[in-house]
């Protein structure tokens, strides 16, 4: 936001306060419900994508499924990366815990950051801990 | 070593299985009021034997009975018998089941008995695992103890004979914990009305130990950490001075004490679950006296795994739990307070931070 | 005073402080016990003990036979130590260069400092092989140089001279055989990406990933000590005696609650010795497992393992790609450490994890 649109803004919420009339201009990031809607039913396939790779045999090469270990993708929390993980020597974000796990227990190919799998496993992770509180570096 | 030994002593300090091991038979004997009823017996469960493809298996479970196996067979003198808790198998298949009995076979001289879990069961329904253990709920005596074996992994016929295409389906659907399509377990009312007949004979001052697979308490009904009936059956044990529930399927440490009802449970030789608190999403009813178990570090497999050894001391049980790569922890009934307690950990001040984090 | 062997080793450089120094790169600073300050003088006499080889019964071996600087603080090549009389030990002489930062001392751990672990061999049977320890004693409240000494660092001298002073000073000798500022160092902690060659780069990832080696030989955000200072069973010695445990557990036992000396039990007998932590614990969790050692200088240190029984560093790296075995298709012993399974590194993988380690 640049300084002169803050003195708008700023300007603008006085102004509405003052008179108690909510006339907002045109903004350039306004949404619809539709559009919140539309975009909540991409997240949900997103997540949805994201449990079936969580259950399914064929992420790794063992049979082994993350939901062994992580029912309702608990005691993974993700609200807590990045940080250290002993396992890689350094502080990391989640996806290179998730490869982690992917190539150990899984014994399976690690996935690129960028890939939808990949994608998919976090948004369905996140999901699974939605309303806990960051706290980033805890363990 | 010459101080005297008494239980306690027996039980805690430089790890009891092998001052165990080491002690001359009458000398453990000695330290009991009534030697009738002291007697130790060994305690695996839940694993999770799976098959990739032939011959092969999920190296990480096998490694964990396989270990399980070897340390029970280490115990001197010899606990009495061996309970093996249930889910030998994970998806049910004879080619699983046979390869758990064959390392369960290199158990040395103890009889052991077998507890049906889910992932034994929902295949064929029990079919191949009777032809290799026997019975699905039984009961037997032991030194004055009356021990019983139930199935308490059944559910609504509805959901067992008439839901599924296949079997194999069944079975899958059955084995992952957290799947919405799966059904609450239960006791059902042919086995109640068995144990109701069973404990007839039985005086209500003869030590009780009854062994399920699923807790027979309520805890968190989404992971099946419960059981539908589980009001009906400690209604059945309500009469009995004293009755100790020991349960698998959580694959984690629990233990409650319901009127004059203790649970315990076992631990799994594959891998740890979470405590149901620790997800965000659902309501449960931890027992508040359970004090968890310490996190487990994925690298070392075996981690927040292990096995049990049991004392049984005068009816009641103590629980020592014998983990790998993880400090061992002693549950075993307090007397004074009527409650089992974990020994070292109990007091929320004596706590160490694995234990109290997520 | 600051000496370098560096070789081609990757994760070598030693440097031995007299005085407080600047840490070296890639290593936190030593842990000094409170009430075992270092000082110049101190440091000095403790050299002067770790030399000496008149605390043995014959005369010849001082702490530095086993542990000589000239040998990266071993005895390389030799597998298992020769005390006195040229007696085998069962144990491979593990480098004091950086015990600094073990948590726990011996393969087994079996004493708690280097304070506690130095009096030991003075009193083994195979190593130097005293009776007790009063010979040492006559020796430092006699000898006159030992009398100023102890003096001077201790203001001890006579009957209040005690093993207490004699290992205090040993260890704080000890303490400054430090190794850090290596190549290794300078390319992951110090930013130069051209200290490493590129197969040593490869390896590090090697090391880090598929290798899985950096679950128990730690390296961390800004520090890399190579070792996790727990206990493991990687299936040395006790894969081939198996069948012996439940016998030789129950008898070590048996014999160590009559009082049997678990420090000569098992540098007695390799058998005993393979039982490894349990010696000490008495914990089955224990069985077989030995104490996670620093990769610092190892390329310098061969032969490997608690016995001694790799010869290089290749053998090594190919006994954990077997998944805990020596030989492709043998039997792993029931008490093996999770953790340890095959990896399926290739030949290119496993040259380069050499590489990295220092060839």
């Amino acid at each position: 936001m640049h300084f002169e649109q803050l003195k708008f803004a700023v300007l603008w919420i006085v102004v509405t306060g003052l008179t108690g009339v909510l006339s907002a201009p045109a903004q350039a990031d306004e949404f619809t419900q539709a559009d919140l809607n539309r975009w909540q039913e991409q997240y949900a396939k997103v997540v949805k994508d994201g449990r079936e790779l969580w259950t399914s045999s064929k992420l790794g090469s063992n049979g082994v499924a993350c939901v062994q270990c992580h029912p309702n993708a608990a005691n993974t929390h993700p609200e807590t990366y990045p940080k250290f993980q002993k396992q890689l020597g350094k502080v990391a974000p989640m996806w290179e815990m998730i490869n982690w796990c992917i190539r150990n227990p899984l014994e399976g190919k690690a996935l690129a950051a960028d890939d939808y799998k990949m994608i998919a496993l976090q948004a369905y992770i996140t999901e699974e801990r939605r309303g806990v509180k960051l706290d980033p570096g805890k363990h | 070593m010459n101080k005297s030994i008494n239980r306690r002593d027996f039980l805690k300090g430089a790890g009891v299985l092998a001052a165990a091991s080491a002690l001359p038979v009458s000398m453990v004997e000695l330290v009991f009021a009534d030697t009738t009823q002291n007697f130790s017996f060994a305690y695996i469960s839940d694993a999770h034997l799976q098959q990739i493809k032939g011959t092969k298996f999920v190296n990480n479970w096998d490694r964990g009975l396989i270990r399980a196996v070897a340390e029970t067979n280490l115990l001197t003198p010899k606990p009495d018998f061996i309970l093996f808790g249930g889910d030998l198998a994970q998806l049910g298949k004879k080619a699983e089941l046979d390869h758990g009995a064959e390392i369960l076979s290199a158990l040395r001289g103890n009889k052991v008995y077998h507890v049906m879990g889910e992932h034994d069961y929902y295949l064929d329904l029990g079919q191949y695992w009777e032809t290799l253990f026997g019975p699905q709920y039984y009961s037997f005596d032991h030194k004055g103890v009356h021990f019983v074996v139930l199935n308490s992994i059944l559910t609504y016929d509805d959901w067992t004979y008439k839901r599924w295409p296949t079997a194999e389906q069944r079975m899958l659907e059955m084995a992952d914990l957290d799947n919405p399509n799966g059904s609450p377990f239960m006791v059902g009312d042919k086995q109640r009305e068995w144990l109701k007949q069973d404990l007839a004979k039985i005086s209500k001052t003869t030590p009780i130990v009854v062994v399920s697979h699923s807790p027979l308490q309520k805890i968190y009904k989404n992971w099946n950490f419960w059981t539908d009936d589980a009001e009906q059956v400690q209604a059945l044990l309500r009469p009995f001075n004293k009755v100790t529930v020991l349960y698998g399927h959580v694959h984690q440490i629990q233990y409650n004490q319901i009127g004059n009802i203790s649970f315990n449970s076992v631990m799994s030789t594959a891998w740890p679950w979470p405590y149901p608190s620790t997800y965000a999403q659902a309501e449960q009813y931890l027992p508040k006296l359970t004090v968890p178990m310490n996190r487990a570090d994925p690298f070392f497999e075996r981690d927040a795994t292990g096995w049990q050894f049991i004392n049984m001391a005068n009816g009641n049980v103590d629980m020592r739990y014998n983990l790998f790569s993880n400090t061992s922890r002693t549950v075993a009934f307090n007397t004074k307070t009527g409650e089992p307690e974990d020994t070292v950990f109990q007091s929320p001040d004596k706590r160490i931070p694995p234990q109290t984090q997520y | 005073m600051k000496a370098c062997f560096s070789g081609a080793s990757t994760i070598t450089a030693i440097s031995i402080s007299l005085a407080a120094m600047a840490t070296p790169l890639g290593l936190p600073p030593v842990p000094i016990p409170a009430d075992n300050p270092q000082s110049p003088e101190k440091i000095k006499l403790g050299d002067k003990l770790f030399h000496d080889t008149r605390f043995s019964s014959t005369g010849q071996v001082s702490c530095a036979t086993c542990h000589d600087a000239k040998k990266t603080f071993t005895d390389s090549p030799l597998p298992v130590s020769r005390g006195i009389n040229k007696l085998k030990g069962t144990r491979n002489a593990p480098t004091v260069i950086n015990a600094a930062y073990f948590h726990r001392l011996f393969w087994d751990g079996r004493e708690p400092s280097l304070e506690e672990q130095s009096k030991d061999p003075m009193i083994n049977p195979v190593e130097m092989g005293l009776p007790n320890h009063e010979p040492v004693l006559k020796l430092v409240r006699t000898d006159p140089e030992y009398v100023q000494a102890f003096k001077t660092v201790f203001g001890k001298s006579g009957e209040q001279l005690t093993m207490e002073e004699v290992k205090k000073a040993i260890a704080s000798f000890e303490r400054t055989i430090v190794a850090g500022n290596s190549p290794f160092d300078h390319y992951y902690f110090g930013g130069d990406k051209n200290a490493m060659t590129a197969a040593q780069i490869r390896g590090f990832k090697v090391f880090m990933d598929q290798g899985r080696c950096v679950s128990c030989h730690t390296v961390e955000q800004d520090q890399a000590l190579f070792t996790d200072n727990r206990f493991h069973n990687i299936g040395i010695g006790i894969n081939q005696m198996q069948k012996d445990v439940p016998r030789l557990a129950g008898e070590f036992l048996k014999a160590k609650m009559q009082g049997g000396d678990v420090d000569k039990a098992v540098l007695g007998n390799p058998k005993t010795s393979n039982l490894g932590r349990f010696a000490v614990t008495d914990t089955l969790d224990d069985m077989g497992s030995f104490k996670t050692p620093t990769l610092r200088n190892i390329a310098m240190t061969a032969p490997y393992m608690h016995d001694g029984s790799l010869k290089t560093l290749k053998e090594v790296v190919v006994h954990y790609n077997n998944g805990g075995v020596t030989r492709k298709g043998d039997r792993v012993n029931d008490f093996l450490s999770g953790g340890i399974r095959p990896l399926n590194l290739s030949e290119r993988q496993i040259s380069d994890l050499v590489a990295f380690m220092g060839h």
